[in-house]
């Protein structure tokens, strides 16, 4: 059976080769096939099957689906345009991703109830854990069989489940914050680490263990970031990752600001990536809305995504030396990127945040000049980064210090999720920008640098040779930057042309509506995926034919990071541990959103 | 002058655990009753305000973006040193402010809380970015509006994060006003409040100047 789960202009084109396969194994009775605008493969399937649907696709399928790329649900209760998809309270919505195929599969489970619950799968794919307790807490959804089902983003004293649609959004609905003296004794006490609840011994016949307690706020944590390690003397036994010390509900925010004011909150997502975060979220709404950009605004946007890139790069270079223990490094890198920002700042105005791009274009033309600015920059950077690897990455000591150090293979990135540089360390070569192209990657001549150790030291090297290939990149927008408009020619792009508004009465009202409520996307179901500075990164979008999403769902590359941490410390020493942090490269608004 | 006298009260029961009136300039009193003591004693206390002001050492700690504009005031091109705040203290214990640059989380304030009672007297606070200043663009459900509703701010700086340059500003006021506070000289010496200048409000101070602007650089060339 299919659904048409979007506006009648969705594609609908011929199944998938994963969906002819899934159909020849189990029948077509178990599935409902759903349309939608991003292409995926989505198949609704009844939870009784799930564990085994999974388990075909993971293990028993020629070119599998190693990755459970992302665990999440919705709640359906109050949407309107469903366009015959099976009657659900909430939905589990499963994503997998195969490196061998390039390809995805969606996996939804339609529930009942208003606190309803399903099997776990955590026995299947090892990183549903994290995702499926952030479900429990944000929905009040139950995984039979979870290890151990604890809230993650909120504190264990909070009440409710904030993404359900009844839960208020803004703080100011609620009675205003007070931190009293009893409520802190009862914060500080919940925060108390309890051994026996993860599975860990205090102690063995001979030895007692000890628990350290690393963060929430300690100087090589990166953020608010809480570890809590079992030590037997220095050696790390076991670890527990504690997150949602940051959590923004950026999720919830999208379904209280219109499609265009949400673009800011996307920049702080992952707020070393600047305008990279607008990318997929901006291109998921494009999908939605059937717009095609003109090839002016795709370039603009590559060359100041690429110089996110850099600058994300270049923070991560400089921490990482200080954290393995160079010092100095950091001050120069933090020179440059001051360089990188008096570019960003001429072209968008802002320095970390510039909410650039908009739907269907970007917010303003290039300033004349931008070309000279950006030329000093692409021939300034190349000599540092020179310097720097005879200083820093062929420095004798750094390299014993981080060679070898927190190891892990292929596989066990696929298995935990791990995308970006982490995933390319391991000698894989998948890059969105190569293996998927958007927004023009197609166009431009790049290489995919990887490196075979998967430790500490090669996720340095790949990063230091990414932002060589961004160098790269941007040496092409700059040569070849395409004249034309920085707008769309389209009804949905906002806000509009300027040619488009205040001409008549008509232009005006559009004008008007377009920009105090904000354009009406038409519904549907939308994603895109894009290769952030710390892997990869997408927006899921439903439309619900409003000025707001129905639905905004992040997966963000830090989250899945964070869980891998215990599986690849285990046996490690502390500063092993604080070296293997520094390597991952990530910011806890990332994590918890 | 005007200040205030803060006294800790620690049977108050909600953080921050203190009560506030406002007074005159302490020194004023005492200047009247004895002239000799008096200039002893302002001398002194501005020797020592003088040594306050100009080595505040910072925690180091961080929530979020706006940490990465702190950081970068640390580096090279702004160069914190020059104010005496270049040396971070990885523990609260030996730092003298606490900067909260990013959004505080009702997750983490009891976490900020303790962290800032392992702080030893003398201590500032500053708020840096809107997050921290008012809960800013996260008017949403785990975020705290503003992180005064539990810990004492002395200075605000606004921005979504502030420039470096701004958290610069922001020290720099902050240095300003711990040079006009009074506080005991020992803990055996004299009133035990904390009285603190209250310092004019920069948006009043400048509001004629940045009115008076008319004409903005064009954003269509660099």
């Amino acid at each position: 059976m299919t659904a048409d789960g979007n506006a009648p202009h969705a594609d609908k084109g011929t199944p998938h080769e994963i969906v002819r396969e899934l159909f020849s194994r189990f029948g077509e009775s178990p599935f409902v096939l759903q349309n939608t605008v991003d292409r995926v493969p989505t198949l609704w399937v009844d939870q009784s099957r799930l564990g085994e649907v999974l388990r075909y696709l993971k293990n028993t399928i020629s070119r599998p689906f190693k990755m459970l790329y992302d665990l999440t649900a919705v709640d359906e209760r109050l949407r309107k345009n469903r366009f015959g998809l099976p009657a659900a309270d909430f939905t589990v919505v499963y994503q997998l991703l195969s490196i061998e195929r390039n390809a995805d599969i969606r996996l939804k489970v339609a529930l009942t109830g208003d606190y309803p619950s399903l099997p776990s799968i955590v026995g299947i794919y090892q990183n549903a854990n994290w995702y499926e307790r952030e479900v429990w807490d944000l929905f009040g959804i139950t995984f039979n069989g979870h290890p151990n089902l604890q809230r993650i983003m909120l504190p264990r004293t909070w009440q409710g489940h904030p993404l359900r649609k009844e839960y208020p959004a803004r703080a100011t609905e609620f009675d205003p914050f007070a931190l009293t003296v009893a409520k802190q004794d009862m914060e500080q006490e919940a925060l108390r680490f309890n051994p026996e609840e993860w599975g860990m011994k205090r102690g063995t016949a001979e030895e007692d263990f000890m628990f350290l307690n690393l963060g929430p706020n300690h100087p090589s944590a990166h953020g608010a970031f809480r570890l809590v390690l079992q030590l037997d003397g220095e050696e790390i036994v076991d670890c527990v990752p504690d997150i949602g010390y940051h959590h923004r509900g950026a999720e919830k925010m999208g379904e209280r600001q219109s499609w265009h004011t949400f673009i800011p909150y996307t920049d702080r997502i992952d707020y070393l990536g600047g305008v990279m975060n607008n990318l997929p979220y901006i291109l998921a709404v494009e999908k939605l809305a059937g717009i095609e950009v003109p090839d002016r605004v795709k370039t603009i946007r590559i060359m100041l995504c690429e110089f996110f890139r850099i600058t994300s790069h270049l923070l991560y270079y400089g921490t990482y030396c200080q954290d393995v223990g160079a010092m100095s490094p950091v001050f120069f890198m933090f020179v440059d990127r001051q360089k990188a920002y008096d570019v960003i700042e001429a072209i968008t105005g802002f320095r970390m945040h510039p909410a650039w791009f908009r739907i269907g274009g970007v917010a303003h033309d290039l300033p004349q000049g931008w070309d000279r600015l950006v030329r000093d920059f692409v021939e300034y950077l190349p000599k540092r980064l020179d310097e720097y690897q005879k200083a820093a990455l062929e420095n004798s000591i750094l390299k014993m210090r981080s060679r070898g150090v927190a190891k892990y293979n292929t596989a066990d990135a696929l298995e935990w999720g791990v995308t970006g540089p982490g995933l390319r360390a391991t000698g894989s070569d998948f890059d969105l920008r190569k293996a998927r192209p958007y927004s023009g990657y197609e166009n431009f001549d790049f290489e995919v640098p990887t490196a075979t150790g998967g430790d500490v030291y090669d996720r340095c090297v790949v990063r230091v040779e990414e932002m060589r290939q961004s160098i790269r990149i941007i040496k092409q927008c700059l040569e070849n930057m395409p004249a034309g408009p920085y707008k769309a020619d389209h009804p949905l792009t906002c806000p509009p042309p300027k040619e488009r508004t205040l001409q008549d009465i008509e232009t005006l009202i559009t004008h008007f509506l377009g920009v105090s409520w904000g354009p009406v996307m038409p519904a549907g179901e939308s994603s895109q995926m894009i290769e952030a500075t710390k892997g990869i990164n997408s927006y899921h979008l439903i439309s619900d034919g409003s000025t707001m999403s129905y639905r905004t769902h992040i997966r963000t590359p830090s989250f899945a990071h964070l869980q891998q941490i215990p599986s690849v410390i285990k046996g490690a020493m502390i500063p092993d541990l604080i070296a293997y942090i520094a390597s991952i490269d990530f910011v806890m608004a990332d994590v918890d959103r | 002058m005007e200040y205030t006298l803060t006294r800790i009260d620690t049977d108050g029961p909600r953080y921050p655990q203190e009560q506030r009136e406002p007074v005159r300039d302490p020194m004023e009193d005492q200047m009247h009753r004895s002239i000799f003591l008096g200039k002893l004693e302002d001398m002194l206390k501005g020797t020592v305000n003088w040594g306050r002001k100009n080595s505040i050492w910072p925690y180091n700690f961080g929530l979020s973006c706006c940490y990465v504009e702190m950081a970068t005031a640390f580096t090279p091109t702004h160069d914190l040193a020059r104010f005496g705040s270049e040396v971070i203290r990885a523990s609260p214990r030996q730092a003298d402010v606490i900067v909260i640059a990013g959004t505080c989380f009702q997750k983490m304030a009891p976490v900020v809380q303790r962290l800032y009672e392992q702080m030893l007297e003398p201590k500032w606070v500053i708020s840096m970015g809107s997050c921290a200043n008012s809960g800013g663009m996260y008017d949403i459900y785990s975020v705290v509006q503003g992180v005064d509703k539990f810990l004492p701010v002395d200075v605000y700086i606004p921005g979504c994060p502030p420039r470096p340059e701004a958290f610069l500003q922001g020290l720099m006021l902050l240095q300003d006003a711990i040079g006009k506070e009074r506080r005991p000289l020992s803990w055996v010496i004299g009133d035990q409040g904390v009285y603190k200048a209250n310092m004019p409000s920069q948006r009043d101070k400048h509001r004629e100047e940045r009115m008076a602007v008319t004409k903005l650089r064009t954003p269509d060339s660099v």
